[in-house]
């Protein structure tokens, strides 16, 4: 098993994690959510069932100038919208939020890297 | 067979010819073998393209009937007709984008959005030419609503791809053939592929949300671009996971066989 496989199961467990985690964070916080009358219209674009989960776990994670410019722009409907999940959720469920988009961005990150530099037979 | 079912589903809601661009994506699909996320947002800002198009058609119609009017040309019935016409295309086609976007607009009766005969008497009339500017109209409504048909869509076309894995595996299990590794091969690299590709799509949103590209053009532009890179990522991660996952479950297997 060269470094190339390494990285490559390494990104496999980190899509697998990343699926687990979908799901627990779906349940435990955006289920409520989805409930709850003050935050059920402001989640987001919803492309296919669930997308949701990615739109509430995007809002919870990203920086604060990125929320301030998604704010200001016309399209700002696309993503969930941050002070009413941050009115309507609990320390856990925003720790919860990161770690989830932890997996679900760095595996990907990662996964690109190592196809471009497959691509390059660096791991031949 | 619920992926037939799942098809007739889509076509009886979408109509002619965006079943004709649905069966293009699905044969793409089966070409690439790609996933989900890509291909949703592609019919998506294909079909809102024409929304907007045909919005346009109506609207420069009317303005055509008004400058005939205006000008009291010989032709003038015939450009309401024209007018006429190109409204019902549009009811027919777009029936229910239309049903949202001027779903908050209460006026009895109507406005040029829900009723030919209104847009047409407005037109002849000297009365305000902005109540005929109906692709203004659209433009401010709320897009995000119209996310539940793109939702249908999407969870139609992960219907169809998996529909296409589960084929693959079950064809290698009548085959005699390593079934389990080939479920791995296609369960995995489905993971890997949705995944990343609806990254790819979060990333475009974001991206375009920044950069708030202007009008109708911009945007079904913007949505393309984000469409064609969220798909270029699906095929990406799938030929790579594809390519790679058999001999990760073979060192799996190695391992557990070890113990």
């Amino acid at each position: 098993m060269n470094i190339g496989d390494l990285i490559f199961a390494t990104c496999m467990g980190g899509f697998f994690l990343c699926m687990v985690l979908y799901v627990f964070f779906g349940q435990i916080t955006v289920r409520k959510l989805r409930k709850n009358p003050a935050t059920k219209d402001k989640l987001g674009l919803e492309l296919t069932s669930g997308w949701d989960i990615l739109n509430v776990a995007g809002a919870l994670s990203s920086p604060e100038w990125l929320r301030d410019r998604f704010s200001t722009s016309r399209f700002s409907g696309l993503t969930a919208n941050y002070q009413l999940l941050y009115e309507n959720t609990s320390k856990f469920d925003r720790v919860l939020a990161r770690v989830f988009w932890f997996f679900y961005v760095v595996p990907v990150v990662l996964m690109l890297i190592f196809i471009v530099l497959n691509s390059f037979g660096l791991f031949e | 067979m619920p992926v037939a079912r799942e098809l007739t589903n889509l076509s009886l809601s979408y109509g002619g010819d965006n079943v004709l661009a649905l069966a293009e994506i699905t044969a793409k699909l089966k070409d690439y073998n790609i996933g989900l996320m890509g291909a949703s947002t592609s019919v998506y800002a294909n079909r809102m393209g024409g929304f907007a198009g045909s919005v346009k058609d109506y609207q420069s119609v009317l303005m055509e009937y008004r400058q005939a009017v205006a000008s009291n040309s010989p032709m003038k019935a015939a450009i309401k007709q024209k007018a006429h016409t190109a409204f019902q295309k549009m009811q027919i086609q777009f029936n229910n984008e239309l049903k949202v976007v001027s779903g908050q607009v209460k006026a009895r009766r109507g406005t040029p959005l829900t009723n030919a005969n209104r847009a047409t008497n407005i037109a002849r009339s000297s009365r305000n030419v902005v109540k005929l500017n109906v692709a203004n109209q659209i433009q401010a409504s709320n897009l995000v609503k119209l996310s539940k048909q793109a939702k249908f869509l999407g969870n139609g076309l992960a219907v169809i791809d998996f529909g296409g894995r589960v084929g693959n595996i079950h064809n290698s299990y009548q085959a005699g053939g390593n079934w389990e590794r080939d479920m791995f091969i296609e369960s995995s690299s489905f993971a890997a592929s949705a995944i990343a590709g609806s990254l790819a799509v979060k990333a475009g949103l974001a991206i375009l949300m920044v950069a708030t590209p202007v009008g109708w053009v911009g945007l079904v532009v913007g949505g393309l671009a984000v469409a064609g890179a969220a798909a270029t990522t699906l095929i990406v991660f799938n030929n790579a996971v594809k390519n790679k996952s058999g001999d990760l479950y073979d060192d799996i297997m190695k391992g557990i066989s070890a113990l």
